[in-house]
């Protein structure tokens, strides 16, 4: 038998074991059988040397408590099945917390995406070369560029729009106006314009109706093209 | 270093299912619960029934000891309830009615009947105590009186030390090394445990 067992033993029968201490070596106890007899002994000695008479030493009660109890069943049992399957649960219910807190975050990250790029795209696509390179031109302040940045998504998103109008509606009017002003040109190089504003206008046409609706507005046609 | 922390450690223990604490506890306390509830009933036979059953009451009730009091000072309490109720029932049982209860004698006599206690149990527990004693006599001064002190005034090891005038260490170490010497004196009568001392019992 291990010395310091011993001792520890000596010093928790007397409550004088750190808490630490206590709760290994009264596991060691519950289950070894040699260092519960030399427990049994050290209180067998107590009631010794705190000597009484009547009292006896060779008392039964522990061998009889130990008989009745061995034919119940142990304590907590039955209250850790049920222990049990809430342990059971508490995995189950964070993991689908933390599924539903992903799917969130994907979710939330994907509205915000268009966004971002829009913000991070004008600079590469949309932005003209002088206002590109403007940040690096030696006359911007930060207050200037600070100033256009809130703007700068706003004019510059979407650019097949803005170039389909630009096809369309000076092409009309340039045809309007070579038609107006024919007398004043050559016959050959006016049909070459005219043809080639049509060519324009009609692939500009073929790219949606919207901007043939928006080109061809009905007062100009009144004024103009009736013709 | 909390007081009743061994105890405590071995109730947490019997709380989550271990039988095996509660025998420590119940090997600890026997004698003092028998003791104890000696002062009810007059014969030894009868006070060990009594302490089995406070035990067995304490059992079944330990899922509800939370540890506001020391483990020793619940038992205490269930043991004087179970003594109280059992004077009460045996006083109100109607063989004892035919028996003279304010006689002296009487109790004797109903001690003795129920008394399992064999002569040779009677002769072994002088034995123990005459083993204990001459221990005691043959330990070295220092050691003898640490282990008086403890077991006898129930003094702390803090207490003894200052008594002593010495470490709380060395007096750990004296009080282990003092029932280390009595127990082998035990040892030597009684080969494996207190097991000769059940069957004379």
């Amino acid at each position: 038998m291990n010395e310091e067992l011993d001792s520890q033993l000596s010093a928790m029968f007397d409550d004088e074991l750190a808490s630490s201490e206590c709760e290994l070596l009264a596991r060691r106890l519950s289950r070894d059988g040699e260092l519960k007899a030399r427990w049994e002994r050290y209180a067998v000695i107590a009631a010794a040397i705190r000597a009484e008479p009547g009292v006896r030493l060779n008392v039964r009660v522990a061998r009889r408590v130990s008989a009745v109890l061995g034919s119940e069943p142990a304590l907590g049992v039955p209250a850790r099945q049920p222990r049990r399957q809430l342990r059971w649960w508490r995995p189950v219910a964070g993991a689908a917390m933390a599924a539903g807190v992903a799917a969130v975050s994907i979710l939330w990250l994907r509205a915000q995406a268009p966004l971002g790029a829009a913000v991070a795209t004008p600079p590469l696509t949309a932005v003209p070369a002088s206002r590109a390179t403007a940040p690096m031109t030696a006359s911007t302040t930060p207050a200037t560029v600070a100033a256009r940045a809130p703007s700068g998504p706003d004019s510059y998103v979407v650019p097949p729009r803005a170039r389909a109008p630009a096809a369309i509606v000076p092409a009309t009017e340039l045809a309007n106006y070579v038609v107006a002003h024919s007398r004043f040109s050559a016959p050959v190089a006016r049909g070459t314009l005219l043809s080639s504003f049509m060519t324009s206008e009609s692939a500009a046409a073929g790219s949606g109706a919207v901007f043939v609706e928006s080109a061809l507005d009905r007062p100009r046609d009144a004024q103009g093209n009736a013709q | 270093m909390g007081a009743d922390a061994s105890d405590l450690s071995l109730v947490r223990r019997v709380q989550r299912g271990d039988k095996g604490a509660f025998d420590a506890l119940v090997l600890k306390y026997q004698h003092k619960l028998v003791k104890l509830v000696m002062r009810y009933v007059r014969n030894p036979a009868e006070a060990e029934d009594i302490a089995q059953e406070a035990f067995i009451k304490a059992y079944r009730a330990l899922p509800q000891f939370r540890g506001d009091s020391a483990f020793y000072t619940w038992l205490y309490r269930i043991a004087i309830n179970t003594a109280k109720n059992a004077v009460v029932s045996r006083d109100r049982s109607p063989i004892e009615y035919n028996i003279d209860r304010n006689s002296d004698e009487s109790y004797d006599m109903q001690g003795r009947m129920k008394d399992a206690e064999t002569p040779e149990g009677l002769v072994l527990t002088e034995e123990i105590r005459s083993i204990v004693n001459t221990a005691i006599d043959a330990l070295p001064e220092d050691l003898r009186t640490a282990i008086v002190l403890r077991e006898l005034e129930g003094l702390s090891y803090e207490e003894i030390a200052a008594a002593m005038d010495c470490p709380v260490g060395t007096v750990r170490s004296r009080i282990f090394r003092a029932r280390e010497a009595i127990d082998r004196r035990l040892r030597e009568v009684f080969e494996g445990g207190l097991g000769r001392a059940e069957e004379l019992g």
